[in-house]
């Protein structure tokens, strides 16, 4: 375990000194939420949406989440182009392992990034529970998982073209999250867009956290169906994803 | 070859970088149409105010932006790859340099905001779309204001990545936050105070995208001095990221580095 977290420590540490990037998406949180969010806030008048400064914050932390989420994934593939990977591959440690720093690492960034704008959000919501605290943060931590994962599995296209990979990857990201619930509840999506957000895994994972923080149930999906999807996304990405470590990242070529 | 050739091919290689970045081109079409088809509609139906009509202008001006500021990465990547010393070996004076950039960014912002602006027209009858295109040379302009400011931030943070998309990043949100590009002026001076209302009036971004809103989008007679103010807020801009880059070369050629 104590090479697992030297190796975690060795990548998150390049992250931390200095810690620009996490304190300016804080930075962009707070003026994202206080001033974007409360302005539109403004005009937003769908008796369903309630208070859409909150309704927003909880997007803005999803939407956190899956931009370090799918960071993770494509760090590994540019470590790979990079020449990193081989590297990495000829430590002492097992695939197994190796793969476990990964994700322990894309944990440990999703914690870093998060903490803030998460509190700040709670605080901005008020009336919260532990529990709902806790269902929140472990809703999060699926949803980062599940698409690290899926930015792992979508790898084997960089493996033949590093361009191509990041094309699809960031034009997809904003695909996803264009077309899931993040910014607005699933109601007032057109049908044709509400069919493409049912396979946003966004739509579940924002729903899911707003619904454990008491947002109005009624333009939220089922919960049963958001834990189901979320918990699927998460298991068969990372599957996918210490498949590909232990069988295709042998003889990737550093370009 | 003169030296207005010479500006202009350099100008054309660094446009066409532009455009042959894929991964660069995935990310503004698919941002700036979901914006257009998705998140305006999405949000028209959220609110009694049409803002369908009211995003749509603003999405091309923000699209205008965007692609402006890719100038400062393509300079940024130019020092730190190294290739600022070939473009410096070129028989071409170092104001030449900065001018082809320059009038790159312009005009890979101008010819991919059109793009924008087509599609916009498509899905929002315009009622003067001669105005639309008398407004280009004056949004033209403020690109090149906006790539200056993007040199600028390049030059400033020399070789160092991370900083250079920080300040990217900052320049980006504070640019688009204070401005009416989201939400419109009255709105504004109801909530923030009054140095932000003045701050998000005066802003190139705020007077371009009503510029577009009210001429070509809403057909009112364009006034001379909207335009007038455009250019007064994009000169300047582009002058600082012009001396900016200019200092930042002046150093490479006599140091060899920044």
């Amino acid at each position: 375990m104590r090479n697992v977290i030297r190796l975690v420590w060795f990548d998150l540490k390049q992250e931390l000194k200095p810690p620009v990037w996490i304190v300016l998406e804080w930075l962009t949180f707070a003026v994202q939420l206080f001033i974007y969010g409360a302005l539109i806030s403004q005009l937003v008048t769908a008796p369903e949406v309630g208070n859409y400064q909150q309704f927003y914050a909880v997007g803005f932390v999803v939407m956190m989440t899956f931009d370090i989420g799918s960071h993770t994934g494509r760090s590994f593939v540019e470590h790979a182009h990079e020449g990193m990977l081989p590297y990495y591959l000829s430590l002492p440690i097992s695939r197994a392992k190796l793969f476990l720093s990964i994700a322990l690492q894309g944990g440990a960034e999703l914690a870093l990034l998060i903490t803030v704008p998460l509190a700040v959000t709670l605080a901005l919501i008020g009336n919260i529970t532990i529990v709902s605290v806790t269902a929140a943060v472990a809703t999060l931590f699926c949803l980062g998982f599940g698409i690290a994962g899926l930015m792992l599995g979508l790898s084997f296209i960089a493996f033949k073209s590093s361009d191509l990979y990041t094309a699809i990857t960031t034009g997809l990201s904003t695909i996803i999250i264009r077309f899931s619930t993040v910014l607005y509840p699933f109601i007032f999506l057109p049908p044709g867009y509400a069919s493409v957000a049912a396979f946003s895994p966004l739509t579940y994972g924002a729903d899911l956290v707003r619904l454990v923080l008491g947002f109005n149930p009624s333009v939220l999906l089922n919960p049963v169906y958001a834990v189901a999807v979320l918990a699927a996304l998460a298991v068969s990405t990372l599957g996918l994803g210490m498949f590909l470590l232990q069988r295709l990242v042998e003889g990737v070529k550093s370009s | 070859m003169t030296e207005l050739m010479r500006i202009l091919r350099l100008a054309r290689n660094d446009f066409s970088y532009f455009f042959r970045t894929k991964w660069l081109m995935a990310v503004l079409l698919s941002l700036n149409l979901s914006d257009m088809l998705v998140v305006a509609l999405v949000y028209n139906k959220l609110m009694r105010f049409n803002y369908f009509q009211f995003f749509i202008p603003g999405i091309v001006i923000m699209g205008l932006f965007a692609a402006a500021l890719d100038t400062g990465r393509r300079i940024w990547l130019a020092f730190r790859e190294g290739v600022i010393h070939y473009y410096l070996s070129l028989p071409i004076s170092l104001n030449g340099v900065v001018i082809a950039y320059l009038l790159a960014g312009g005009s890979a912002a101008i010819v991919y905001s059109s793009s924008l602006l087509l599609i916009a027209l498509i899905v929002l009858p315009a009622q003067a779309i001669w105005s639309a295109l008398i407004l280009l040379p004056f949004l033209f302009v403020l690109a090149i204001g906006l790539a200056g400011i993007s040199a600028a931030l390049a030059a400033l943070a020399s070789t160092h990545g991370e900083y250079f998309f920080a300040y990217q990043q900052i320049v980006q949100i504070v640019l688009l936050t204070f401005s009416t590009v989201f939400y419109p002026i009255d709105l504004i001076s109801k909530y923030l105070p009054l140095p932000l209302v003045t701050i998000a009036s005066a802003n190139p971004l705020s007077l371009a995208a009503d510029a577009m809103r009210q001429y070509a989008f809403a057909g009112q007679p364009i006034q001379p001095s909207f335009l007038l103010n455009i250019l007064l807020a994009s000169v300047p801009l582009a002058l600082i990221g012009a001396i900016s880059y200019l200092t930042a070369l002046h150093l490479v050629r006599v140091k060899g580095k920044l």
